[in-house]
């Protein structure tokens, strides 16, 4: 593309927009979360922590099952992504390569799952879980997440399909490769960078969740680590230096996870591309 | 609880073998306990308490799931309705009429009484649970809000603690000033902003919420003035009480912001965050209007519902609670929190287990304050004898901060804001 | 403008219907071997939505139809009573009024955000790729971090970033109470959840920006048109099929956003931030009038289904040609 001045500039403007809207709170956050209580609560701005302590990641550590409600996060993460990937993969290939009667209409219908209020889905859902024996299960956050992801995750496959030409499935069915074996060994192969998109969008879809979390799990030792966090926020007291690293340890894991494989999600969504 | 500690453990060792041989004594008999006291160093010390009880008690076992105030009015319910309820239930007075409502509060009256008999409870820790000719849970722990100050920032300004509210107003004034603000008050859609404005329209002589036929008494000249003073005084807050919950309020304080909060503690806070010593933080009564007749505070008596109708576990739950409140423990438990909770009974009020520790032994004198100010307490809903399911309607929607907030935040006239929540309150209880 | 080969939704559903197979002999039974192994591929989504969405919304729709109050007691058939309250509740069209304000504020920052996010991260220049990851940081936070992040940062009283830095800067002289008044509690919160969620958005218009063929832009250039130009009559119709998914999708998400409100106003002042859903939460849990929520969730879905058919129908991108 060519370059001119005025594409230099407003590029610039934008990048301080996004580090001033972005970098700067998390770096607020994470430096916050070092400081000693005094100077979390300082009323002037002090851009570097001047007293270093570990104090408040000992006390989160001590206090509370971290690596309990991580490892939770973790298994409905897992699970939410596994499912979601086999799930879309399966409808998106259908509802792309395949003509059926109402195809279009249920596509779109899926779509649709996003228009119901979430918030009264609590009851019957909760009495739904109850029924098959599923409160206090991780398994139910799972199901609850896959719903909310996979719909979403079914038009990003489907975007990816797209990408892939035609040809080269036309060719293995000639030879007498079955859909399922041509989806398989042909499309995903080449699809993978998309897989590990919805891959990950379903991962961060279910890491967020509170709201069922927090109603369908009784017991601490299956909390996940939002619903976990909230519980430390003390009722009457605010231990900012507490909260500080929780939100600090409850990012960290996702964060690293992106510096691993968040290029992939960035390629993944942008397999295809021409640059 | 009179087995010797070796006896217990010969107990434990053989307990198997005897329950195979028809001892029907020593079946186990589990209680599954849900509070909502949520922090890790409260769920630690419950912890602690559980393991003691049930290494004395072979034949029970108490467990603990900590809950959340947030999604326990919705949670609860769900639970009792779907089969899945805890035996013992953590309460506040609002919430166990709503329990109730769905027939799963069992009546505690022999436990209250026996443990009354014992340590004698506070009329005024039992009174809220005590209706329909039951009592509906056992009282364990007060919490009463008072005034807290900085002392040296009165001392500077030449002014003494205030006991009126002529003498609350001038302080707040006087201290207001150079990025201080003489009193932080919470204008939020929120319990707390609840609990301040019922602190100052129990001083004001409008505790009842209720007539004694159950119609609403909001919209009076008493909580007209409460409101339209609540707003005299926020004009020397914060500007962001718009949002705040009891944390920003001590955040405020102990980062001397606020000279004074109205608050059920700070000590905590006031230790650990600040470098002041002890002597420096003043508490009292909050301060009443004058030639109100009966001024007070408001008090949350938390106490424990019993849900399960199941005879043995009745047992265990009696067994569990007379242990609890046994003074050695009692206090134990009540620091779980030190300079927070408060006890509920004459022998708690002086267990050498609440005042020995560290906390309780350097603010000795700020929660002899606070104990005194928890026995005048009210809660709104709860007074005079006249009380009715429908306040869980009321105060879970926060409807004396919506009061509050109308007239602080939107400048609206107080007989207007008041006749408005009257309004609303009238459509709760329908 | 040849724009045929637009590896885009729509458009790939109509090439397929465009450009038939050369079938052989038998084309009748393998149609409908085809349209059976269709329903199989589906069939696990299908189900499982039916099973998560489609039962609980039956489940809501009887229950809106009785008079349950709290979760766990049983109530009684009163028809549409609860309609008629529903629907003649001056509160609750204020309500419905308030999601209108939020999901336009959020459509239009989150749209801004993106574009110029997106924009810029399609080009190539040193550290882009870092960039590229960080943009999605505040995406990957749960709700419940957001709001301690907010509260922290907006906080006035001890602690806090903003304020300090406004009174610094000399913009103010008194810290700012952010949530003091409605309007910008209303503003506070669409700020705050905006900045959870362009970032996403901001990778897919990336994603999709980076799939434009760059000889079009080479050609646009040969031609004289320019920046404004091509961004209009390249940047745009390309992205549309992207931008029509990210449109529905987005607004039916940020409508049904209810916890980052709950959490930090609870729908204060007064009732000013005050949405649907949280109006629906409130009936349910903290009024206790579970089937009149239930009806005001139905009543809120239909609203919502009926904008999803109209923005199909008249967003939904033309068949390109």
């Amino acid at each position: 593309m060519k370059r001119s001045p005025g594409t230099a500039i407003a590029r610039t403007l934008v990048l301080a927009m996004l580090t001033l809207f972005i970098v700067v709170p998390f770096y607020w956050v994470v430096a916050g979360s070092f400081r000693a209580p005094a100077e979390i609560i300082a009323r002037e701005v002090i851009w570097f922590p001047q007293s270093v302590t570990f104090e408040h990641y000992e006390n989160l550590l001590r206090q509370s099952p971290f690596p309990t409600y991580l490892l939770n996060s973790l298994i409905v993460a897992a699970g939410t992504m596994l499912a979601t990937v086999v799930v879309s993969t399966l409808a998106a290939y259908g509802f792309y390569r395949l003509r059926f009667p109402g195809r279009e209409w249920l596509f779109r219908a899926t779509l649709l799952a996003y228009a119901f209020p979430g918030v009264l889905l609590i009851v019957p859902m909760y009495g739904m879980m109850s029924g098959l024996g599923l409160i206090d299960n991780l398994l139910s956050l799972i199901i609850i997440n896959v719903t909310f992801a996979a719909p979403f995750a079914v038009w990003m496959m489907k975007v990816f399909f797209q990408t892939i030409p035609k040809e080269l499935e036309e060719v293995a069915e000639l030879d007498g490769a079955t859909r399922l074996q041509v989806l398989t060994r042909i499309l995903l192969p080449l699809a993978a960078p998309g897989v590990a998109a919805i891959g990950i969008f379903a991962f961060v879809m279910s890491w967020t969740e509170y709201m069922f979390a927090s109603i369908l799990i009784l017991s601490d030792g299956l909390r996940t680590l939002p619903v976990g966090l909230a519980g430390i926020i003390g009722q009457y007291q605010i231990d900012w230096g507490l909260l500080l690293a929780g939100a600090t340890l409850v990012t960290v894991p996702v964060v690293v996870l992106f510096t691993l494989i968040g290029r992939y999600f960035i390629a993944g969504m942008t397999a295809g591309a021409v640059k | 609880m009179t087995m010797t500690r070796t006896s217990v453990l010969a107990g434990a060792a053989t307990a198997l073998a005897l329950t195979a041989l028809s001892a029907p004594a020593l079946a186990q008999t589990e209680l599954l306990i849900w509070h909502m006291e949520q922090p890790p160093h409260r769920v630690e010390r419950i912890q602690s308490l559980l393991d003691a009880f049930n290494a004395a008690n072979p034949d029970i076992t108490v467990r603990q799931e900590p809950q959340n105030w947030g999604e326990i009015y919705a949670k609860a319910p769900a639970a009792v309705a779907a089969g899945n309820a805890p035996d013992l239930l953590f309460a506040i007075p609002d919430f166990t009429p709503l329990l109730k409502q769905l027939g799963a509060v069992q009546p505690v009256d022999a436990i209250v009484a026996m443990l009354d008999e014992a340590h004698g409870f506070y009329p005024a820790a039992l009174e809220p649970y005590a209706y329909d000719g039951h009592v509906w849970a056992v009282p364990l722990y007060n919490m009463a809000v008072s005034l807290w100050y900085h002392r040296p920032m009165l001392e500077a300004a030449g002014i003494a603690p205030p006991t009126t509210w002529d003498a609350l107003r001038a302080a707040a004034e006087a201290l207001t000033g150079d990025g201080v603000y003489g009193i932080g008050l919470p204008a939020n859609k929120h319990l707390y902003t609840d609990q301040t404005t019922y602190a100052l329209m129990v001083n004001n002589g409008a505790s009842a919420l209720y007539d004694a036929d159950g119609s609403i008494r909001f919209d009076t000249p008493e909580t007209q003035g409460a409101l339209a003073f609540y707003d005299e005084l926020a004009a020397f807050s914060p500007p962001d009480i718009a949002s705040w919950t009891w944390g920003e309020a001590e955040a405020c304080f102990a980062s001397r912001a606020c000279a004074m909060i109205l608050q059920f503690t700070v000590i905590t806070t006031f230790e650990t965050q600040t470098d002041g010593t002890p002597d420096q933080l003043g508490v009292a009564a909050i301060p009443a209007a004058e030639g109100v007749a009966d001024p007070g505070t408001i008090a949350y008596a938390n106490g424990v519902m019993l849900l399960t109708d199941d005879p043995a576990k009745h047992d265990a739950a009696a067994e569990f609670l007379s242990f609890l409140m046994t003074p050695e423990n009692y206090g134990r438990f009540l620091n779980m929190e030190p300079g927070l909770f408060l006890p509920v009974t004459e022998t708690g009020a002086e267990a050498e287990s609440f005042w020995s520790d560290p906390v309780a032994v350097a603010y000795r004198s700020q929660i002899e304050t606070m104990l005194e100010n928890s026995r005048n307490g009210r809660l709104f809903g709860f007074t005079d004898g006249n009380i009715f399911p429908s306040i869980a309607a009321i105060s879970a929607q926060n409807l004396i901060s919506q009061a509050t907030q109308r007239v602080v935040l939107g400048d609206e006239d107080p007989a207007d804001a008041a006749a408005e929540v009257q309004e609303m309150m009238e459509d709760a209880i329908e | 403008m040849s724009v045929t080969s637009s590896p885009e939704p729509g458009t790939a559903a109509d090439r397929a219907t465009r450009r038939p197979r050369a079938w052989p002999a038998g084309l009748d039974s393998r149609r409908r071997r085809e349209a059976a192994l269709g329903y199989l591929f589906i069939a696990p989504l299908v189900l499982w939505l039916v099973a998560t969405i489609l039962w609980p919304l039956a489940a809501s729709v009887h229950l809106s139809l009785l008079d349950v109050r709290l979760i766990g007691t049983q109530g009684s058939f009163i028809g549409l009573d609860n309609y008629i309250r529903v629907l003649t509740d001056d509160r609750f069209w204020a309500a419905i009024g308030r999601s209108g304000i939020w999901i336009l504020g959020n459509a239009v920052l989150q749209t801004v955000l993106a574009f110029s996010a997106a924009l810029v991260l399609a080009q190539l220049f040193p550290g882009v790729r870092v960039a590229r990851t960080l943009v999605i940081l505040s995406w990957i936070v749960p709700t419940v971090v957001a709001v301690i992040f907010w509260r922290f940062l907006l906080n006035a009283s001890g602690g806090g970033l903003i304020n300090p830095l406004l009174i610094e800067l000399g913009l103010t002289d008194d810290p700012v109470g952010f949530f003091s008044s409605g309007g910008s509690a209303m503003t506070s919160l669409i700020v705050i959840n905006s900045w959870r969620w362009f970032p996403f958005i901001t990778v897919i218009l990336l994603a999709a920006l980076l799939r434009v063929p760059s000889d079009l832009y080479e050609a646009a250039a040969i031609d004289g048109a320019t920046a404004v130009q091509r961004f209009r009559y390249i940047t745009v119709p390309m992205l549309q099929p992207t931008l029509f998914v990210v449109g529905l999708i987005g607004t039916l998400l940020s409508f049904n956003v209810f916890d980052i409100i709950w959490l930090i106003t609870a729908g204060g002042p007064s009732s000013d931030t005050t949405t649907a859903p949280v109006m629906i939460y409130e009936t349910a849990f903290k009024r206790f009038r579970l089937s009149i929520a239930a009806a005001m969730s139905v009543v809120t879905a239909l609203i919502l289904v009926a904008f999803a058919l109209v923005f199909i129908r008249f967003a939904q991108p033309k068949e390109m040609g």
